[in-house]
C-alpha cells in the first residue's frame, strides 16, 4: 500500500523487455539464418551511413571530433538521472503523522497525533494475545492521508474471520481515542513464524 | 481504499523495476563514458564507439554462429521475463475477507466525525491463502476425527481441495466433513468464493 507507481513500473518494464526480446531474437536470427544476414547488412549499413554523415557534418570547427558526442554524453546523463528518479520511487509512502488538524478551541493551534501512537497502542493490544506468532503496525501515506497497515501472523488453524473481527474491534477502540476514522488494512499473513511454531489448540 | 486492496492483492513490480533501471543505468553509463572520452579525443576505454559499429553492421561475420545464438537467447530470455512481468496479473495466492468488520461497532463510538458507514468502513482484511488452509484444516480435522498430520488443505483461488487420509478402521464421514469446510468457508466470506471439494484417500493410517 505504498506509492510505487504501479502502471509506470509495468510500462518501462515492459518497454525495456520488450527491446531486450528484440535484440535477442535478431541475434539468433542473424546467428541461424542467412537471409537474415544479408537484410541486416544492407539495413544497417544504410543506418549506419547517415549516422556517418550527422557526424561529419557536426565535427568541432578545426579538430576531427564532432559534438555530436557531447549530445550523446548529455543525453545518457539524463537518462541515468531519469533511472535513479524511478528507482527512488520505488517502496515510497511511510508516513509518520495519523491525524493533523487546526483546532480553533480556548487555545488556538495545529494538533497533530503521530503514527507512533497507533502503532504502539495497537501492538500493545495484540502483544499478550496466545494465537498471534506476530504483529506489526505501519503508518502509510496514502494520496495525502494517512492509513494503517496492520500485519498478522497467526498460529496455524486460527481462523482469519474471527481473528479479524476482534482486531476490528481494537481499532474501532482506537478510532474512539484519536476522534478520527482512519482507514485500516488488516493483513493476516503467513510466515516463517508461523510455519514453524505450535500450532493453536485452544481456539 | 480499493486502490490498496489491489496493491495487497497483486505482487509490487518494485524489485524487477529497480534491477531494469540499473541494468538501463550501468549502459548509460559506459555508453557515456566513451562518448566523452570520445568527446575531447581521448583514446578509448574499451571499444572505439565507431569500431564497434562497424562490428554490429557487419554482425554475422567476425564471430561464431554458436556463441552469437546463446547471446541472442540470453537476451531473449531477459526481455521475455521482463516483458512478462510487465504483461501478466501477478496475482498474489491472497484474498479479501468480505469487509463489514467494525462497521456495527461505529455507530455507538461517540464523537466520530463521519457517519457510520453500513459497510466496507471498517477496516480492510486480506487473508493469505496459506493461513486460510491451515483455519480449514483445523475444522476438517475436527469433523473428520483424525490427527492434523492427516489432512491436507490446498487452497487456489477458486478452489479448495481437502485431502483426507482416515485411520485405518474407523472410516471418515465425507459429508460432514464437507459441511464444515463449506460452514468455515461460509464464515470467512472470502473474495472470490472458492468451492469446496473433499477427497477421502482409499487407504487408511495405521496406529494414528
Amino acid at each position: 500500500m505504498n506509492s510505487t507507481p504501479t502502471l509506470l513500473n509495468r510500462i518501462l518494464i515492459g518497454i525495456l523487455g520488450l527491446m531486450l526480446l528484440a535484440v535477442g531474437l535478431l541475434l539468433m536470427l542473424l546467428a541461424s539464418v542467412p537471409a537474415v544476414a544479408t537484410w541486416w547488412h544492407s539495413w544497417a549499413g544504410s543506418v549506419w551511413n547517415g549516422i556517418n554523415r550527422a557526424f561529419d557534418s557536426t565535427r568541432f570547427p578545426g579538430r576531427p571530433e564532432s559534438w555530436l558526442w557531447l549530445v550523446v554524453a548529455f543525453a545518457l546523463l539524463v537518462l541515468i538521472g531519469l533511472m535513479v528518479a524511478w528507482i527512488a520511487q520505488q517502496g515510497k509512502g511511510k508516513n509518520n503523522l495519523l491525524a493533523a488538524e487546526y483546532d480553533p478551541g480556548t487555545v488556538a493551534g495545529d494538533v497533530m497525533i503521530g503514527g507512533g501512537v497507533a502503532e504502539q497502542a495497537l501492538k500493545h493490544a495484540l502483544a499478550g494475545r496466545p494465537d498471534l506468532a506476530g504483529a506489526t503496525v505501519v503508518t502509510y501515506d496514502v494520496q495525502g492521508s494517512p492509513a494503517l497497515k496492520v500485519r498478522l501472523q497467526p498460529r496455524q488453524g486460527v481462523a482469519p474471520h474471527l481473528l479479524a473481527a476482534e482486531v476490528a474491534a481494537l481499532v474501532d477502540a482506537l478510532d474512539a481515542v484519536v476522534g478520527k476514522r482512519t482507514p485500516v488494512l488488516i493483513h493476516i499473513g503467513a510466515g516463517a513464524r508461523t510455519r514453524f511454531s505450535r500450532a493453536e489448540r485452544v481456539r | 481504499m480499493r486502490r490498496i486492496l489491489y496493491r495487497e492483492t497483486h505482487s509490487t513490480r518494485a524489485a524487477v523495476a529497480t534491477v531494469a533501471g540499473l541494468l538501463v543505468m550501468v549502459l548509460a553509463a559506459y555508453g557515456m563514458l566513451e562518448a566523452g572520452v570520445h568527446a575531447i579525443g581521448q583514446p578509448a576505454w574499451l571499444i572505439e564507439p565507431q569500431v564497434a559499429a562497424e562490428r554490429i553492421v557487419a554482425l554475422p561475420a567476425g564471430i561464431s554462429p554458436a556463441l552469437l545464438g546463446v547471446i541472442g537467447a540470453v537476451l531473449a530470455m531477459a526481455g521475455l521475463f521482463f516483458l512478462l512481468n510487465a504483461l501478466l496479473p501477478g496475482r498474489r495466492a491472497r484474498h479479501v475477507l468480505d469487509g463489514r468488520y467494525g462497521g456495527q461497532a461505529v455507530e455507538q463510538v461517540p464523537g466520530l466525525e463521519e457517519p457510520p458507514a453500513v459497510r466496507g468502513n471498517g477496516p480492510v482484511v486480506v487473508v493469505d491463502d496459506e493461513v486460510i488452509a491451515s483455519a480449514l484444516a483445523r475444522s476438517a480435522r475436527l469433523a473428520a476425527n483424525v490427527t492434523p498430520e492427516q489432512v491436507m488443505v490446498v487452497v487456489s483461488r477458486h478452489q479448495v481441495i481437502v485431502n483426507v487420509r482416515p485411520t485405518s478402521g474407523v472410516p471418515v464421514d465425507e459429508s460432514s466433513v464437507l459441511a464444515a469446510v463449506q460452514e468455515e468457508l461460509g464464515e470467512m466470506a472470502l473474495i472470490p468464493a472458492p468451492d469446496a471439494r473433499i477427497n477421502v484417500s482409499t487407504s487408511g493410517v495405521i496406529g494414528a
